[in-house]
């Protein structure tokens, strides 16, 4: 008998002490994930409180409540209505340099790809022109058919070529924009590209190039005041 | 004996303790406290007087028998749904004023919509959601308030850059022009893990469906511990100083990683988000 006992203590022992042990990693577990327990606490307090309190106490207050409500949100529906566009618009997506042109339901009538600003730092001595396309929401101010390009010094710049004068015929391109450009203000443009292969990469200095198809829609599309959403 | 005295010496101190962390870290501060603090403007009806019943035109008191409920719990839920789609459209429509893009996170459809002026510029499906139970708990007018204007985001953490610029140094000739042109390419999406802490103690974590690669998985992880850190250093000052908070409710969703991305490119550095639930 008294064999069987010593025989038995070990294992005896080991169930006793996974007691604290126990304890120990419910202590640490507790600390460790304190949000996670008082997650479950909050459910468990759900359970026994989920009631649906209101101020209102009789059923024709609540009525009238309702009605209140519901008239709000038909004048609230009514005011954002109002914010939409009523023209034809464009959404231009710069992170994966695609377009949609929408009407003026909101519907989608084109979607396609575009190059979006490169987002590039040029450090030119002191100076440091960004190329990067503006988010936000913008407005055609005015639409052109083959318009000539008046390059910028920055064009000068990055080509390693020297900045002409401000008049300088060298400053003219007649081919870079395409058949249409649509000025969005700031010197920046929705117009066409000789570098069709880029569209759907970010490689412009700001502007939003699109193919010739693409861009010979959206620009008997959208008139003067059309919205240009970009993000 | 001298074993079965320390066992008991251990096992008692250790219950004490674990009873004093849960009473302390996790009973307290989910019974006695609401995590869910007001907003500041109160719901008002449109034409800017805080609602009360006695307001209301005296001919509305003809109620119509589609509004008519015979249950009263039913009315109140009826009430209480409608009052939260008056203040997301509240909420909608004060943002729509602004000149800048939002959030508009609908867990009830699992969409999330980039907005700006009331037009939705990106939609993405939520993929999977999970709210926690401090926000799921109440069905009340504490849940209407906190909801009652937009949530500003007052700190934001991500894996991936809001923008990069490519620095590059103007060439002196055109020799040199030539040589540093190289052909572009499309950025590379890095692993997406966001934290949005906004105002009013709520939590937006994004994550993305995709498994990150090795160099991701490192600065997830990074990022979660580093928030698990705050939450074990409160938990461990509560034990001494007895006032532990509850955690910031938190709102996690997971999203395709380049929807992920475009939002969190997209947004302002301190966007607004009104929350559908």
């Amino acid at each position: 008998m008294e064999i069987e006992e010593k025989n038995e203590r070990p294992f005896l022992n080991v169930i006793k002490w996974t007691i604290p042990v126990l304890l120990f990693c419910l202590l640490v577990l507790m600390i460790l994930f304190t949000p996670s327990f008082q997650n479950i606490a909050f459910k468990v307090k759900s359970l026994f409180s989920g009631s649906l309190a209101s101020e209102t106490t009789s059923l024709v207050g609540i009525e009238k409540l309702e009605l209140r409500s519901q008239r709000n949100i038909n004048s609230i529906e009514m005011k954002l209505e109002k914010l939409k566009p009523v023209k034809p618009y464009i959404v231009v997506n710069t992170t994966e340099n695609r377009f949609s042109l929408r009407n003026a339901n909101g519907d989608t009538i084109r979607t396609g790809a575009c190059s979006t600003g490169k987002n590039e730092l040029l450090i030119a001595g002191n100076k440091k022109i960004v190329f990067k396309t503006p988010k936000g929401m913008f407005a055609v101010q005015n639409k052109q058919e083959d318009r000539p390009w008046i390059k910028p010094d920055w064009a000068f710049i990055e080509d390693g070529l020297p900045i002409p004068s401000a008049r300088s015929a060298s400053r003219i391109d007649y081919s870079m924009l395409g058949d249409y450009a649509l000025s969005i203000g700031d010197g920046y443009m929705l117009h066409g590209t000789l570098y069709q292969r880029f569209l759907g990469l970010p490689v412009t200095h700001g502007c939003v190039r699109l193919g010739d198809k693409d861009l010979e829609v959206i620009y008997h599309t959208l008139s003067k005041g059309s919205k240009v959403f970009i993000y | 004996m001298k074993n079965k005295l320390s066992f008991w010496v251990i096992t008692s101190v250790l219950s004490i303790f674990v009873i004093y962390a849960l009473i302390n870290t996790v009973l307290i501060p989910a019974l006695s406290k609401n995590p869910l603090p007001k907003a500041t403007v109160q719901i008002k009806d449109e034409k800017g007087k805080t609602g009360k019943v006695e307001n209301i035109n005296p001919k509305d008191d003809t109620i119509p028998d589609s509004l008519v409920s015979h249950n009263s719990k039913d009315a109140k839920m009826k009430l209480f749904e409608l009052r939260k789609r008056e203040v997301l459209l509240h909420s909608r429509l004060t943002l729509a004023n602004e000149d800048s893009m939002y959030l508009v996170l609908d867990l009830i459809n699992n969409i999330a919509i980039l907005e700006m002026k009331g037009v939705s510029l990106h939609e993405c499906r939520i993929i999977d959601s999970n709210i926690s139970n401090s926000i799921k708990m109440y069905q009340t007018e504490t849940l209407l308030n906190w909801m009652a204007e937009p949530f500003t985001v007052k700190h934001v953490e991500a894996t991936i850059p809001k923008i990069v610029f490519i620095e590059k140094i103007a060439p002196k000739d055109t020799i040199e022009a030539n040589k540093v042109q190289v052909e572009p390419a499309m950025p590379k999406l890095g692993d997406v893990y966001i934290v949005m802490d906004f105002d009013r103690n709520l939590r937006l974590v994004i994550s993305q469906t995709e498994k990150p690669d090795a160099e991701g998985k490192k600065l997830i992880s990074d990022l979660r511990w580093k928030y698990q850190r705050i939450e074990i250093k409160r938990t461990l000052q509560s034990f001494i100083k007895f006032n532990r908070e509850p955690a910031m409710p938190q709102i996690d969703i997971v999203l395709p990683k380049s929807d992920a991305t475009i939002l969190y490119k997209a947004l302002p550095l301190n966007p607004k988000m009104i929350l559908r639930m």
